[in-house]
């Protein structure tokens, strides 16, 4: 039975790369990348716009989100339907979207019907109809979604979070908008976003699955060469509050049976020259199950379904966050256990096993994180979005593996920041303020929309 | 065509292999067929309970080493619960195979003598912090739960969520752990599949030095669920604490594989899928009464079941989202659809199929589908020949014959007890 005492010895490690990428750029500016993979007959195609709700005034919050829906509302001489029609005959399927720095159009196609889907894919990227009663349908989806988000406890944590940390500016308003902001948004708004942001000089495409490089770089070179490109639009800069000390702030719910916690502060941009210490430290701090807040409020403590932590690399400062939902009884232990652990990791020993664990665990899990073409598609839209090199992928399991003990403490130190902590927690005043209280810090209550309501 | 190939240790257990070099990794997928129907009236979440269980260790892992053990070296790994099965899985780098192997076998053959009553009461408050988070505390998060317990007799163990009452998970013992692993967890219960970078020959030896000498059980306890048919609706109105009102629906089909289950799925995409579906057209695009509709056949084993739900918009009463729905329906059951309609529903499912057996692991799962509810994984192969063969007639007839009033459930969410605030 020996056998089964000890773990079994490894096999030697086989070689892994991150596919070849072709790169190609227009004479329009548009930067086409490329990957081949003939495993599956499935064709991933992307196009990165590097604008997205950054962009978005206080007064139109929404804009860049609802930009990206109205794209398929109508394109080229199709109207929605008969685009939906026309894709679903190809297998293809269709989104657009924004997130904080950038708006996507995507399309995962059946391999044997690429060049017709990249015809459509082309003309919702560069000759959408923007169409006014489109505009009146997507907004009035948005209005009743963000009708819904008032139910739903992460997104409110999520949403107070953000506007406390960035207040009005960049970053502090939902990428989704408000009722207001939704409410005021022109047809002439979305149209002039649209205008300025979708040129190729400020985009990408990214081509990934079962297509021959020179082929796919043809196709793009015949469906975008003639985009005319438009001049340079500079991000509008990120204001965060400084606060200096920690505070909670609740929302009550009052129907709540857990809280919904969150527990951080500013964090760095994507661009932050320490970002492959802080991903190893974030991934033992709190980033994976076996990380030290997981094991802490979930597996010691039983208060969690899982806890986590993050930092929101992003083109500016996104924040750092810890997130778990707690039952109501153990709210006030939850946040101090956090608390706990983010002191411990900027002044205590980090382990040689815990460090070697985390890092062989980001070393070793990159490529099971690349298999398919879509997967490949994302990272490479990274790349583009963040202006990574071009060997990145080609050296990331080193970079993470050169990281040292001293190089934890260190970021740990100057990244992490307990003492002047924002905390948010959705849930049941009535039940939670008390305890709370009780940590010495001042307790803060305010309603969905961020509005001071007086404690009680 | 995938290589597939299948063999059958002495204690029973089924092995599935499917070779593929394309890239360094191996994915593992234990499953056992044992699941939350596997449970009893009063003892309900077990099953999920237990899947919780199989992760804190056993004779020769430590607590919390069965993690730490696949993360260290860059493995991923999890399990899930169903009506039907509960399956254990880990990605890995392929030359930690007989890691993976030795970790799950030693959870099978070895895992009574780690139980302990702390890792239980652990791990039940996890899990009721799980159905908090995923079920009470979230808006419509019961509706699932609901519309079982409308759908199925309380004696038919479809009637009740994987996840269980919070009463029957307090009321769990560590005995009751204990029989529950020695009823279901053997390898004569279980199909292991194994899909990517690795010789057939050398795995099958490590699958036969670390499973080989796990003891198979003697008879199964037998669960033939007969169904008994309602005859008539069975609804509700729940008001709750939501914004829009929203309707949920069950309708009754033939188990999973079944042509008509088959030819019910493809119907749920001519329904619900994109824009130029059926319901998504008329509700939420032309008359815009709808924030969302979706309709989706389940995989179970048991019995079939198609659900249908749609969201109100702000002022819309959702007798009218129900009317619409059923109208739509009974012009489908009527007048059919177009064959335009049908090939895209069965591009779609072409196009779903291929990426399900994109990933190592999601091959894997798929193989330990077929093996263990069709009792061959060469099903793999033939699958969507029912998809194929279908017809434009096919589809009117399951809408028809299926999709009418006494042979559904609705259970309608309602605004009620607003917040305060």
């Amino acid at each position: 039975m020996s056998f089964r005492e000890t773990a079994p010895v490894p096999g030697a490690p086989r070689p892994y790369s991150f596919p070849h990428v072709t790169r190609h750029t227009l004479s329009n500016g548009l930067r086409v990348l490329v990957t081949e993979n003939h495993n599956a007959p499935l064709l991933s195609m992307r196009v990165l716009v590097r604008s997205g709700a950054d962009h978005d005034a206080a007064q139109t919050a929404g804009l860049a989100s609802l930009a990206a829906d109205l794209l398929d509302e109508g394109a080229g001489n199709r109207d929605a339907i008969l685009l939906a029609e026309d894709l679903g005959l190809l297998g293809a399927t269709l989104g657009t979207g924004a997130d904080w720095d950038a708006s996507y159009v995507s399309a995962d196609v059946l391999s044997r019907n690429s060049e017709a889907a990249a015809e459509i894919f082309a003309d919702v990227t560069r000759r959408p109809t923007l169409p006014e009663d489109g505009l009146e349908r997507v907004r009035a989806e948005r209005l009743n979604d963000l009708l819904q988000q008032r139910d739903e406890p992460t997104t409110i944590a999520a949403k107070r979070f953000s506007h406390l940390l960035y207040g009005t500016g960049t970053y502090g308003n939902s990428v989704t908008g408000s009722v207001e902001s939704v409410s005021r948004i022109a047809l002439d708004d979305v149209r002039r976003f649209y205008t300025q942001h979708y040129v190729p000089n400020n985009a990408s495409i990214v081509i990934t699955g079962d297509i021959e490089a020179a082929r796919a770089i043809a196709l793009v070179e015949r469906l975008f060469a003639d985009w005319t490109p438009g001049p340079e639009v500079p991000r509008p800069a990120v204001s965060p509050h400084a606060y200096d000390s920690s505070r909670i702030y609740i929302i009550d719910r009052p129907q709540a049976v857990q809280s919904e916690i969150r527990i951080g502060h500013l964090g760095v941009p994507r661009s932050c020259e320490d970002y492959f210490p802080l991903s190893v430290m974030n991934a033992l701090l709190g980033g994976v199950f076996n990380s030290r807040i997981n094991m802490n409020l979930r597996e010691r403590h039983g208060y969690t379904y899982g806890a986590r932590s993050q930092f929101a690399f992003r083109k500016q400062a996104g924040p750092f966050v810890v997130a778990a939902p707690v039952r109501n009884e153990v709210t006030r232990e939850s946040v101090a256990e956090v608390l706990t652990e983010l002191r411990n990791i900027r002044t205590g020993h980090v382990e040689n096993h815990e460090l070697d664990d985390t890092k062989s665990y980001l070393v070793g899990v990159f490529p099971a994180s690349v298999q398919t073409a879509s997967d490949v598609a994302g990272r490479l839209l990274d790349m583009e979005l963040f202006g990574l090199p071009e060997d990145y992928f080609d050296r990331y399991r080193e970079n993470i593996a050169a990281v040292s003990k001293e190089d934890i403490q260190r970021v740990a130190e100057k990244y992490l920041d307990p003492e002047r902590a924002l905390i948010v927690v959705v849930g049941n005043a009535a039940q939670i303020r008390e305890p709370l209280g009780q940590l010495g810090l001042p307790v803060h209550e305010m309603d969905l929309e961020g509005n001071a309501v007086p404690i009680g | 065509m995938l290589a597939i190939q299948e063999h059958r240790l002495g204690n029973g257990l089924r092995v599935v292999l499917n070779e593929d070099h394309s890239a360094p990794l191996v994915a593992i997928n234990l499953w056992y067929h044992v699941g939350s129907k596997n449970e009893r009236r009063g003892r309900t979440g077990f099953a999920h309970l237990f899947e919780h269980m199989l992760f804190s260790g056993s004779q020769h892992v430590g607590n919390n080493e069965h993690f730490r053990h696949i993360q260290s070296v860059g493995g991923t790994l999890n399990g899930t619960t169903f009506f039907d099965r509960t399956n254990y899985y880990e990605t890995m780098p392929s030359n930690y195979l007989a890691l993976a192997l030795w970790l799950e076998s030693d959870r099978m053959g070895f895992f009574l003598p780690a139980l302990t009553q702390e890792k239980l009461d652990i791990q039940r408050q996890v899990v009721k912090e799980e159905r908090r988070q995923r079920y009470d505390n979230v808006p419509y998060g019961t509706a699932f739960e609901r519309l079982l317990g409308l759908a199925y007799d309380p004696d038919y163990s479809y009637h009740w969520p994987t996840i269980g009452s919070m009463e029957d998970l307090e009321a769990a013992t560590v005995d009751d752990i204990r029989e529950f692993f020695a009823t279901w967890y053997r390898p004569d219960n279980a199909v292991l599949s194994i899909v990517g970078d690795f010789a057939t020959g050398e795995a099958l030896e490590l699958v036969e030095k670390y499973f080989g000498d796990i003891a198979a059980g003697g008879q199964f306890p037998r669960f033939d669920l007969q169904r008994t048919p309602a005859g008539q609706e069975r609804r509700e109105t729940h008001p709750s604490q939501v914004q829009l009102p929203r309707m949920y629906r069950l309708y009754h089909l033939p188990k999973m594989g079944d042509r008509e289950w088959v030819h019910a799925d493809l119907f749920t995409t001519v329904l619900a899928s994109d824009k130029a579906s059926r319901l998504e057209r008329a509700l939420v695009h032309d008359q815009q009464i709808a924030q969302d509709v979706s309709a989706y056949v389940l995989p179970t084993e048991s019995t079939g079941m198609m659900i249908v739900q749609a969201t109100a918009r702000e002022g819309v009463q959702i007798e009218a989202i129900e009317s619409a729905i059923d109208e739509e329906i009974s012009r489908l059951a009527t007048q059919g659809l177009s064959d335009d309609e049908l090939v895209r529903a069965k591009t779609r499912a072409e196009i779903d199929f291929a990426h399900q057996l994109e990933t190592f692991d999601s091959r894997a799962d798929m193989l330990g589908m077929f093996a263990t509810y069709f009792g061959d994984p060469m099903r793999c192969h033939d699958w969507m020949e029912p998809y194929q063969n279908a017809t434009t007639d096919d589809l009117a007839h399951v809408a028809r014959k299926y999709m009418i009033p006494e042979n559904r459930v609705t259970s309608l969410f309602v605004p009620g007890e607003r917040s305060v605030s």
